[in-house]
């Protein structure tokens, strides 16, 4: 019980931490970036009332009123769910440009991530298992090549031969023809449009399992309670899966949301290159145009998520090993 | 016919990026059904890589270069995996070295006995569980176990659930491998008992693997006594005692004596075993060897049977006219001792150092750790009570189990941790000083006379220094020497701890050294500074059986010339008498007897001190009657 | 076979290899047919970079060609938007990469190195307590949505400011393993030993503890490098690259605007991304030559 007590205190205070840093961010900038919203969006003649420039200066930094007043009026905000309005997309609140483009990521990186820790894993456990025969070679050969190739660089490559040159799938976009809403058409559309971002983000994100997992799960072939089974004369597969690969799972397990943070980043790039109507391309986008209101909202929800994939992958560990309850106890 | 038969094994490891190494050569041996047949070896000599091939768990880069492993008329040693798996458990089984880890830590334990169970019978549900209870029984743990974790038991519950669960299947031969190295003695003493109680009952054979001369020889019909990589001597246990024809046996038995005797006589085989890679020519235990014949350098020994024994010894066989002398060297007459060097201690000795002035004073003293655990406070009571008193020119064994609050009162004697009542008091040369929990600089003055010697040589020395560089820091930090004074101390050093001559050694790095050298050196940066007392932590607990005397003599040679006082930390009765004039038993943290090493040992009055006398395996016991 | 040995320090394994230090390491890692193969790669690639204006045909912000067209003899790889030549701008680009890799890698080294060491030796204190949380705060956050976040604010981004915010950003892991290196060195007798012969904190932590982590440390300066350059590519690919220099990333961000795929101006997107996944390759070919010291159970034997 105390592990997952301590667990979710960790959660809590990193959640603190994130917020925190999130406040701090454009307040620690030259300049008064909340100041420059406001004079931008007149510049596009779009007009704030007085509660949304109050909430530009509740999120951004005021230049009068002591931090801790800040700190307060900003947390106020955050828990009514008030992110601002967005420069780009106004009169559109940040919470509403975002909540469009959330479930385009979710579903996408959700997918790969589920996809990509099967497959890695899988991959992994084999060639550790059938360790310097050809398929191992292959495997950690090709793993150690395509692991260090740039994701934006293969959906250039993906756009090019793919989209272009065969003219299989769209390169742009998240859905063409069709509008959106849950019908069989706009499924396929959205799902052809998804192929190509997925097939970048599986290209590169299993790497990182498979060299893993194989390097644990060679360790733990050389532990004792593996030569024990063997010298039991247990069948092979059982040693492999419930002697091997179960404990070398355990680490890839604690890993899975801190690699979650790194798909999120490759996955920024990769929807500005494929154009895709995700939470990436939206970041890209408020990067360009220093629409800081959308980029602070985004850069607090991908940490938050990270955070909560963290505890959940934390819980799930204290369950899978025994001793971790313990340990923390 | 033999249960197992093993003719002419050889095994071989071929590294990629380093030279091949026979680790076993041409090695015969047999074993038969029911007998329980011993394996000695010190570290290094393949013991370990004859069980893991008669298992057939050898892994790359070992492989069986040649020879055959029979069993039960079957050669094994070149059978499929697939082949292999009707013999194991239900036939082989084994038992490895204590450790966390030889069961799988994230499931029950129950299922790793359900799952090989349900393997190799055809007993399922309620009938597995009950087997499972009667093998819990047999090994006298609680079924209640069944369902923990591994590592929710402790070290020796660990290891008798593996004893149960070598037992599973009722198997006819079991390799134990080192199966109680690391545990406290008396659990050690009490799992061997357990062993040979179900020994005699089921009669199973085992194949006995250690490095622990002292169990091997308590428990085995049959003693086998390897050196790099070959068996050099195989006697009925009994005849091997009374007659030891290798000399490295006599060598090994030469480094156990008798503690209850006046007079403490053990011998050391000085060197170090040669490197498999670089085989010498001859026998291989020729350098180290003093009944060496010219003959012994060239041409490597035969097995040769004498008695009802073999022996791989030209000298062995020529003393006993098993040979021919064809070199005509002297050979002197059979001689049951090791003639090389020894290491005496006589009780009177002793006796007089008793009368030495006190050094240190622990008065009453106890020590409580208090401990955070969310809001509550655990209070662990380490040490109670405890009063002695150690003296300048003696040496002092306190003596106890893990977890007996030895450590505790040595970090408290050497200034680390504060006792929580009572007073510790050093008589230094420089006046009376009370120990307490020192900080800068006092504790930097006070380690001027107080200086420590590890357990581990391997770990006491930093692997990227060389000894110079190590030797010099406490002689620049306490006696600010430097340039060619610096060097001179340094050189002085290693000739005191007979690491000569010295100017070879100070810019060699510690892998270069043998374990009993690389303690010498750690002895040599804890006299740097000159000190009065040394605290001696187990210091020979983690060398090979032959060479501990060599250092225990080097302490002992210390006492003499420089009157300094010693504390040796230990858990092992029999090196206490041997090195001690005084001893202090402890237990949970309380010290339950103490007075002269001789008078403890001889009639301990303390049941805990009965326990650990108990618990020394003594060979010697069979010969003497 | 040994049974009372503990395990095996990296360098305990490097020691016996060699006597001289630098002959040790040079066999160990030189041992490894993939080190071999990264470290002559970088060497060529250090070369290129040093030697850029002899090699390049052209200057980086030479804009005096015609925009736009594909390879020819006088320009390998073409011509971007503003009429500058591709590749005198790729052999540019491998200074940005090599020196964005070598400042980030050493500057997140060090604050590793800092935080690692100093919540290692300290362990169990609350100095401890709150640099393992700030470490696994930094863990957890995704790198690479704060590196924007912080890099979008400013107008002028030098090479300093990516430096700077990348290392800021990416020392966590790092900083991590030291400090479960440095618990278990702490705890070894030498370092007990080194108390006892006088030594201060300062000089133990430095001379006993430090030569016993160089090859954790030289394969985490190794990675951050390898990080700090593909994080270096991704900023500038989002537009967000260094404004007074122009980077591999940089490159590809004016391709991608330049709509170089659908014009069949394939070379300029290939080559810059290729040079670059030859160069994260070979260092990442280095670092598996450092693993097989301080990972015995990766050497293949």
């Amino acid at each position: 019980m105390r592990y997952f007590v301590r667990k979710i205190g960790f959660f809590v205070l990193t959640l603190w931490a994130v917020v925190t840093l999130n406040f701090l961010i454009p307040r620690l900038q030259p300049g008064d970036p909340a100041e420059l919203m406001v004079q931008n969006l007149a510049g596009k003649n779009a007009q704030l009332n007085r509660a949304q420039v109050e909430a530009m200066r509740d999120l951004l930094g005021a230049p009068s009123g002591s931090l801790l007043s800040q700190y307060w009026n900003y947390l106020v905000q955050l828990i009514h769910g008030n992110l601002g309005v967005s420069y780009t997309y106004f009169p559109y609140t940040v919470a509403e440009v975002i909540g469009k483009a959330f479930w385009w990521t979710v579903i996408l990186v959700g997918t790969v991530q589920v996809l990509s820790f099967a497959i890695g894993i899988l991959l992994g456990a084999f060639a550790a298992w059938r360790r310097n025969s050809r398929f191992d070679t292959s495997v950690t050969v090709i793993s150690t090549f395509v692991g260090t190739l740039q994701p934006f660089w293969i959906a250039l490559l993906l756009i090019y031969g793919l989209g272009y040159g065969l003219g299989w799938f769209p390169t742009a976009g998240g859905y063409q023809a069709s509008t959106p809403g849950f019908n069989g058409a706009f499924v396929y559309d959205a799902m052809s449009h998804a192929f190509l971002p997925a097939l970048t983000l599986m290209i590169v994100t299993p790497i990182g399992w498979i060299l893993g997992m194989r390097n644990t799960m060679i360790m733990n072939l050389g532990e004792d309670y593996i030569r024990l089974a063997r010298a039991k004369g247990l069948p092979d597969r059982m040693i492999a899966l419930r002697y091997a690969a179960r404990n070398a799972l355990l680490p890839s397990v604690a890993g899975f949301a801190l690699a979650l943070g790194g798909i999120l980043g490759g996955t920024i790039l990769v929807e500005t290159v494929f154009d895709y109507p995700g939470l990436g391309r939206l970041m890209g986008e408020a990067v360009g145009i220093k629409d800081y209101p959308l980029l602070q909202g985004l850069m607090l929800l991908t940490a938050v998520a990270t955070l909560l994939a963290n505890l959940i992958a934390d819980l799930l560990y204290g369950i899978l090993d025994p001793r971790a309850r313990r340990a923390a106890a | 016919m033999a249960l197992l038969d093993v003719r002419d094994l050889s095994i071989r490891y071929e590294p990629k990026q380093r030279a091949a190494v026979d680790a076993v050569s041409h090695l015969s041996f047999s074993i038969d059904d029911g007998e329980f047949v011993g394996l000695i070896g010190e570290s290094g000599s393949g013991k370990t890589t004859v069980g893991m091939a008669v298992l057939r768990l050898l892994e790359r880069p070992g492989r069986i270069s040649g020879g055959s492993i029979t069993f039960d008329g079957t050669d094994i040693a070149h059978l499929s995996q697939d082949e292999l798996r009707k013999y194991r458990w239900r036939e082989i089984s084994t038992v490895f070295q204590s450790s966390m880890n030889s069961l799988n830590p994230v499931t029950r334990v129950e299922a790793q006995f359900a799952d090989v169970i349900q393997c190799h019978t055809a007993l399922r549900g309620r009938e597995v569980t009950e087997r499972i209870r009667t093998l819990f029984d047999m090994v006298l743990i609680d079924p209640k176990f069944m369902t923990a974790f591994p590592h929710e038991l402790s070290g020796g519950m660990r290891q008798r659930i593996n004893l149960a669960l070598a037992l599973a299947i009722g198997p006819r031969f079991v390799v134990l491998d080192e199966p109680t190295t690391g545990l406290d003695v008396v659990v050690q003493h009490s799992i061997l008992e357990n062993v040979r109680r179900l020994q005699a009952e089921l009669g199973f054979a085992v194949l006995f693997i250690s490095h622990d001369l002292g169990t091997v020889l308590d428990l085995s019909d049959r003693t086998m006594v390897m050196y790099a990589g070959k068996i050099v001597e195989e006697q009925a246990t009994r005849q091997l005692l009374r007659e030891p024809l290798h000399p490295y046996t006599k060598g090994l038995l030469g480094s156990y004596g008798d503690p209850r005797a006046e007079t403490v006589r053990i011998t050391y085989v000085p060197g170090r075993p040669p490197d498999l890679a670089h085989r010498p020519g001859g026998c291989a235990f020729a350098a180290r060897c003093p009944e060496r014949i010219d003959g012994c350098t060239e041409l490597e020994p035969a097995e040769t049977e004498i008695g009802d024994g073999l022996v791989a010894c030209h000298v062995a066989a020529i003393q006993r006219g098993a040979a021919d002398n064809t070199t005509g060297a002297e050979v002197g007459p059979a001689i049951r001792t090791f003639a090389g060097p020894q290491f005496v201690k006589s009780a009177a000795e002793s006796a007089e150092a008793v009368r030495g002035r006190p050094l240190v004073t622990v008065d009453n003293v106890s020590k409580t750790y208090v401990r955070r655990q969310g809001l509550r406070a655990v209070r662990t009571e380490a040490v109670t009570g405890a009063s002695f008193v150690l003296r300048r020119g003696g040496v002092t064994a306190l003596v106890g189990q893990s977890g007996s609050g030895k450590s505790t009162i040595a970090r408290m004697i050497t200034g680390v941790d504060a006792p929580t009542s009572g007073q510790i008091t050093f008589h230094g040369s420089d006046g009376d000083q009370v120990v307490a929990r020192m900080r800068g600089r006092r504790l930097r003055s006070y380690r001027g006379s107080v200086q420590m010697v590890f357990q581990d040589p391997y770990s006491a020395l930093n692997p990227t220094k060389t000894l110079g560089a190590t030797l010099a820091r406490p002689l620049i930090n306490f006696q600010h020497l430097h340039g060619t004074q610096l060097r001179d101390r340094v050189i002085d050093l290693l000739e005191t701890v007979a690491l000569s001559p010295g100017g070879r050694f100070v810019n060699r790095y510690p892998h270069e050294l043998s374990g009993g050298q690389r303690q010498r050196v750690v002895i040599a940066r804890a006299l740097a500074v000159e000190p009065e007392l040394i605290v001696a932590d187990e210091p020979i607990s983690s060398l090979d059986v032959s060479i501990r005397a060599e250092v225990l003599e080097l302490f002992d040679k210390l006492v003499h010339e420089r009157s300094v006082g010693i504390l040796y930390i230990t858990h092992d009765l029999l090196s206490a008498r041997m090195l001690c004039d005084e001893v202090v038993v402890l237990n949970e943290g309380k010290v339950v007897e103490q007075g002269p090493s001789l008078d403890v040992i001889r009639s301990p009055q303390d049941d805990y001190t009965r326990l650990l006398l108990d618990a020394i395996p003594n060979p010697f016991a069979a010969t003497r009657d | 076979m040994s049974s009372t040995q503990n395990a095996v320090l990296p360098e305990e394994q490097v020691a016996a290899a060699g006597t001289d230090p630098v002959d040790r390491w040079y066999r160990v890692v030189w041992s490894s047919k993939k080190a071999r193969v990264g470290v002559v790669v970088v060497a060529i690639y250090v070369l290129v970079a040093l030697l850029a204006p002899v090699i390049a045909p052209y200057g980086p912000t030479d804009g005096s060609f015609t925009p736009l067209t594909g390879p020819s003899a006088q320009h390998l790889l073409g011509t971007n938007v503003a009429g500058v030549d591709v590749f005198s701008q790729v052999i540019y680009g491998s200074r940005v990469s090599l020196l964005v890799g070598l400042l980030g890698g050493l500057l997140a080294t060090a604050i590793a190195l800092l935080i690692g060491m100093v919540s290692g030796y300290a362990e169990g204190t609350v100095v401890d307590d709150v640099l393992t949380f700030l470490t696994n705060t930094a863990l957890v956050i995704p790198v690479l949505p704060l590196i924007i976040t912080l890099v979008a604010y400013s107008d002028t981004r030098g090479i300093p400011l990516i430096v700077g915010v990348i290392a800021f950003t990416s020392w966590a892991g790092a900083a991590r393993s030291k400090r479960a290196q440095i618990i278990t060195l702490r705890n070894r007798d030498f370092v007990t030993a080194a108390k006892f012969s006088g030594d201060g904190t300062f000089r133990i932590i430095f001379s006993e503890i430090l030569p016993n982590m160089t090859s954790l440390v030289a394969a985490a300066f190794v990675g951050a490098a390898t990080g700090a350059i593909g994080a270096e590519a991704g900023l500038a690919v989002l537009g967000l690259g260094s404004s007074d220099s122009v980077s591999w990333g940089t490159i590809l961000y004016q391709a991608d605007a330049a709509g170089a795929i659908s014009q069949g101006l394939f070379v300029w997107v290939f080559v810059p991304g290729l040079v670059l996944a030859i160069l994260i390759t070979s260092m990442a070919f280095i670092n598996f030559g450092i693993d097989l010291l301080s990972n015995p159970h990766l050497r293949e034997d």
